[in-house]
């Protein structure tokens, strides 16, 4: 879930640009040349993608799948995330510039947290494991970025205590639905293409 | 379709002929400018000299419309939250829930600030090009990996929007329903997973195409700019109103009108 302009403080707002240029360069070392079309072309997989409405109740939400991208791309999770954000910010006209930083590291980091639960999937031997750990990472994810949420509206005032509070809260159906969803993905690509999931041994 | 947030750039207008380096790197400073700001007078200000740089751009208003109801939906549970959720002693009750002013003003700050940096965003964005924006961003030091992304996946979005469509298409020939079910979800999975498995397909072939036609790294553009005394003087104009607004802001010119309000 991403946050709007106009909300919060200027420290956060600079631990959010400064932050994403540290964890971007760091996760965009070695970059093969033909990375680069790839990093894009799935960016923009994801970019579609996370405007399919899932009917939740009365209400849709729609999808945000960043577990997925860590489970597709790993490290490149971040930078793909970056794009997405960025194209976000200028394409949508929703607004977004002044936190393309903050929502960057709080969609980026609960990626790269979704890779790091996907990749513990090697310590098991168990049927079906892609797409329980699939669900896990997805689940993680967004719950991880969940958290950097509420953290970065907490830091930047006590007036936002409540408000931190009820957007963890809303995090846990979409837990659930991203869960369900990364999980299926992850085992039809275990099924049908193997070599795209991140951390795939031969 | 609200992807297309340059389409109006053909639209003449003071902005849209400001060198674009100049003019994403000005406003986008007056954008983190005003997302500093603190108090509601200064706010206004803001969102009074964004519209007035709307009107200048000549980008149509139902065009920027829609952002707009977007932003404002997002932001109307503030209006209700903040107050109830303040800190503090609260001195008035509405209804049996508690309600303070502080919550309310603040709530109004966001609304203000946030509306004034969708302005400028648009007229930051929609008055060029989106590839002569991305190449403006090169120039402004952006690295030239990023930028190169950036305009691979602006490209392929429209692919896959196709693609999606289709497929949505079928779905729904095949019977498919979305309910709120596990074999929804389910099958939004095996969708995503389809769309992966063709971008996958793709991803070979773009690059490959693209070293048959001597990719080796370096994107090379037709885009020239060249900036004159004019976009000198619009980037310093809009400097200058940027610092105006920080030092309102930090100066504290207007705390006495807002003691006196409440």
């Amino acid at each position: 879930m991403h946050i709007s302009d106009g909300i919060l403080s200027a420290p956060v707002l600079v631990t959010g640009f400064v932050g994403t240029g540290i964890v971007a360069a760091a996760t965009l070392r070695n970059m093969d040349m033909e990375e680069v079309p790839k990093i894009a072309v799935i960016t923009s997989v994801f970019f579609v993608a996370s405007l399919i409405h899932v009917p939740v109740g009365p209400a849709s939400v729609h999808l945000i799948l960043n577990g997925l991208v860590g489970v597709v791309l790993g490290l490149r999770a971040f930078p793909a995330i970056m794009l997405g954000i960025i194209l976000q910010a200028i394409l949508f006209g929703h607004g977004g510039v002044s936190v393309i930083g903050v929502n960057t590291l709080m969609l980026g980091g609960g990626a790269l947290v979704a890779y790091g639960v996907w990749q513990q999937r090697h310590r098991f031997n168990m049927a079906k494991k892609e797409v329980v750990f699939g669900a896990l990472a997805g689940a993680t994810g967004t719950i991880s970025s969940g958290m950097i949420l509420a953290l970065a509206l907490v830091t930047t005032g006590e007036a936002f205590f409540a408000t931190a509070g009820y957007a963890l809260a809303m995090h846990i159906p979409i837990m659930i639905v991203e869960g369900v969803v990364v999980g299926a993905c992850a085992g039809f690509l275990k099924r049908v293409k193997p070599e795209a999931l991140a951390g795939e041994r031969p | 379709m609200p992807l297309d947030i340059d389409r109006y750039a053909h639209v003449s207008s003071p902005i849209q002929r400001w060198d674009p380096r100049l003019k994403i790197g000005a406003l986008g400073l007056l954008i983190l400018a005003i997302a500093l700001i603190k108090t509601l007078p200064v706010a206004v200000i803001a969102l009074i000299l964004a519209s007035l740089l709307v009107v200048i751009s000549g980008l149509p208003l139902g065009f920027i419309g829609h952002g707009l109801s977007f932003v404002t939906i997002f932001l109307v549970p503030f209006f209700i939250i903040m107050p109830m959720t303040y800190p503090g002693e609260v001195g008035l009750h509405f209804l049996g829930l508690p309600f303070a002013w502080e919550g309310l003003r603040l709530a109004a700050l966001i609304f203000v600030k946030a509306i004034a940096i969708v302005l400028c965003s648009f007229v930051c964005f929609g008055t060029s090009r989106f590839d002569i924006s991305m190449i403006a961003l090169q120039h402004l030091k952006c690295p030239k990996v990023i930028v190169q992304m950036l305009l691979f996946t602006y490209r392929y979005t429209f692919v896959f929007l196709e693609e999606m469509r289709r497929m949505q298409t079928s779905m729904r020939a095949r019977g498919f329903v979305p309910r709120t079910d596990g074999y929804t979800l389910r099958t939004y999975g095996n969708f995503v997973g389809t769309l992966l498995v063709r971008s996958f397909e793709r991803t070979e072939r773009v690059f490959k195409a693209m070293l048959s036609k001597g990719y080796q790294g370096e994107f090379h553009t037709l885009v020239v700019f060249s900036a004159d005394a004019t976009d000198f003087i619009k980037a310093v104009f809009t400097l200058a109103l940027m610092m105006a607004l920080l030092a309102l802001d930090f100066g504290g010119y207007f705390h006495q009108a807002i003691q006196a309000w409440y």
